[in-house]
């Protein structure tokens, strides 16, 4: 639980006003551009950095006057971290585990490290490193598991590895505070997302509904069998295919229309997807290729930035509208959405 | 700016902030207050033992510890120890210039440790996050500090066991006048060296810049205070400059007492104020920087 954290390094304020809920057995992922001020937060949640102001309480307790008592219930992968040179892979499982300790030979194989366990830490490659940082995260079975920027450097398929684990830790309910750029990877595996910028908090919620939110849009498109065209440049007004160009134009929530040699693509709201096609299957016209084309994570944070850049460089407008400030507005734009 | 928060979880916030197991809160009986405090500590002596180990082995595995601590005091001792007869000598307090040299550098291991091993050791962990890690995984603040004095320490003892080693077949090793206080010389010299360089360690910003000011503290006081010549022989400047030295101070206590050419009281007191003062200072320091 963070509220009003508020942390600068001289004059530069990197954190600002950030509250923040983490509920049991949740993943939340802090996502944002760099300079956001996510990892401040989260080291702040690990009580290795003291806030200037605000309070943080993790599993009732704060952070840095009961750090030692805190930390031995969370296990952390952090940026821009290291272990010794000559530690060995083995050696090192051995200095991190306590007493309640998983078997390390299982996290080591889940992992993809037993055949490095007598491996030094330089001599193993950035995503070994990182495979290595996770098993000692999870080593001693914690409560509330902090990872910051988890999968960097790693393969894809060692990514979907360590996607994997982390669902398992959620299906063992286990408390997962994820900070990353990667925003398919929040997408996957975050129940929330907070969206910061500045050392702010733009917005935070499921990631489908922060897409709903703040990229609520869709694109169909379709092909139009060539005997079908208005004139030989492509689609135009005249004919079936003219006629059907207007009747798109026409249905609700559409914002655009265009065509691309013989493809028709469909612009709007989300629920033109639906008018799309049952205005096409009205018409007997089923197209084979039809594709519908969905925003993601990474449009709705986009937006979100663009919208953060719009309002603070247009007092006026900002409060007018305050966006993206708190619950009630949040629960205003959800009615409008809806 | 607030962030949002979904109302819905309210309740489940409460239940992560009070798990069955978790850390007891403020509301929680006396009694399982002191329970935890006291799994804290067993937990925390747990933890140096695991950072002890794993530095010890560590420090047998640095190319610079290896050299500075164990064969650079060897090689020169064996050098300088023959390069000025067996005979005793006026310069040499009337003893045999190779006893001396013996009985010297020892505090020359103690040196290395403490002013080029262990500064470069810990500013590079800090510079590399590996004290972030390991304060986020839980050592406590001191945890670290008492790890670098064990290791510090047993590396002392090591490198003065092989250079005595070495020195007993080639020069022999002179029996202590006094076993007393060459061993309370040895310690207090040892713990203030030691205590330096963890402070030295947690002041200097990198690696680099570590072991720049550790080799520019190393050298001079090596050639003014136990490994170069005999303080007749240097020039009256020179010896003002070496005398408050702390190697020449801790290699006083240590040689004096056991060749038989003074009890050297003074400089066993000075040794023994500067351990205590250094160790407060590198604890005090160590645990505000270890978060």
């Amino acid at each position: 639980m963070v509220r009003g954290l508020r942390k600068a390094y001289g004059e530069r304020v990197v954190v600002d006003d950030v509250d923040l809920d983490v509920a049991a057995g949740e993943v939340v992922g802090l996502i944002g551009a760099n300079g956001a001020g996510k990892t401040t937060t989260v080291e702040c949640v690990q009580g290795l950095r003291r806030p200037d102001a605000g309070t943080v309480r993790v599993l009732g307790l704060d952070p840095v006057r009961h750090a030692d008592r805190v930390r031995r219930w969370v296990g952390s992968q952090l940026q821009d971290s290291a272990l010794p040179d000559r530690l060995r892979v083995h050696e090192a499982v051995e200095l991190f585990a306590t007493g309640r300790a998983r078997p390390a030979g299982e996290l080591l194989d889940q992992f993809g490290l037993a055949e490095r366990r007598r491996s030094a830490f330089a001599s193993l490659s950035g995503g070994e490193r990182q495979r290595l940082f996770l098993v000692l995260a999870l080593l001693n079975r914690p409560r509330l598991v902090i990872l910051d920027e988890l999968t960097q450097g790693l393969d894809p398929a060692a990514r979907r590895g360590v996607w994997s684990a982390v669902r398992q830790l959620r299906d063992e309910g286990t408390t997962v505070l994820l900070v990353t750029h990667e925003l398919d990877e929040a997408e996957a595996l975050c129940d929330r997302v907070v969206a910061m910028r500045r050392g702010r908090v733009l917005d935070a919620g499921p990631p489908a509904r922060l897409v709903d939110r703040h990229a609520g849009w869709a694109r169909v498109q379709f092909g139009w069998p060539p005997g079908d065209r208005g004139d030989a440049s492509g689609i135009g007004d005249a004919g079936e295919a003219g006629e059907l160009v207007r009747a798109m134009r026409a249905l609700p929530g559409v914002r655009d229309v265009s065509v691309h040699g013989d493809q028709v693509r469909v612009h709007g709201d989300r629920p033109v997807i639906a008018h799309v096609g049952a205005e096409l299957v009205r018409r007997g016209r089923i197209p084979a290729d039809l594709r519908v084309e969905l925003p993601d994570l990474e449009a709705a944070l986009l937006r979100l930035l663009r919208d953060d850049d719009t309002s603070t460089t247009a007092p006026t407008a900002t409060s007018a509208t305050p966006a993206y400030h708190a619950g009630p507005f949040t629960a205003e734009l959800i009615g409008a959405q809806q | 700016m607030t962030a949002t928060m979904e109302p819905s979880l309210a309740t489940a916030t409460d239940a992560v902030t009070t798990p069955a197991t978790a850390p007891t809160t403020t509301t929680t009986a006396t009694a399982g207050t002191a329970t935890a405090t006291d799994a804290g500590e067993a937990a925390g002596r747990g933890a140096v033992r695991r950072l002890i180990r794993a530095e010890l082995r560590l420090t047998v595995r640095d190319p610079m510890t290896m050299f500075f601590v164990f064969a650079f005091p060897v090689v020169t001792m064996l050098i300088i120890g023959g390069s000025f007869g067996r005979s005793p000598d006026e310069d040499f307090g009337g003893t045999d210039p190779a006893h001396w040299y013996v009985a010297s550098y020892l505090t020359v291991v103690i040196a290395a440790a403490g002013l080029v091993m262990l500064p470069v050791h810990i500013a590079s962990y800090r510079e590399r996050g590996v004290l972030r890690r390991f304060a986020a995984a839980g050592f406590s603040r001191w945890s670290f500090a008492a790890a670098q004095l064990v290791a510090g320490l047993v590396a002392i003892a090591l490198a003065g066991a092989v250079l005595l080693a070495v020195a007993a077949p080639v020069y022999g090793v002179p029996t202590p006048h006094s076993w007393w206080r060459v061993a309370v010389g040895l310690a207090a010299g040892a713990v203030a060296f030691v205590s330096i360089g963890v402070l030295l360690g947690t002041l200097l910003p990198s690696a680099r810049s570590a072991q720049a000011v550790g080799l520019l503290l190393f050298f001079p006081s090596f050639l003014l205070g136990a490994g170069g010549p005999p303080p007749a022989v240097m020039g009256s400047a020179l010896r003002v400059i070496a005398g408050p030295l702390p190697l020449t101070l801790v290699t006083k206590a240590v040689r004096e007492p056991w060749l038989g050419i003074g009890d050297a009281t003074g400089p066993l007191v000075a040794v023994v104020a500067l351990a205590l003062v250094a160790l407060a200072v590198s604890a005090r320091r160590s645990s505000l920087t270890s978060r």
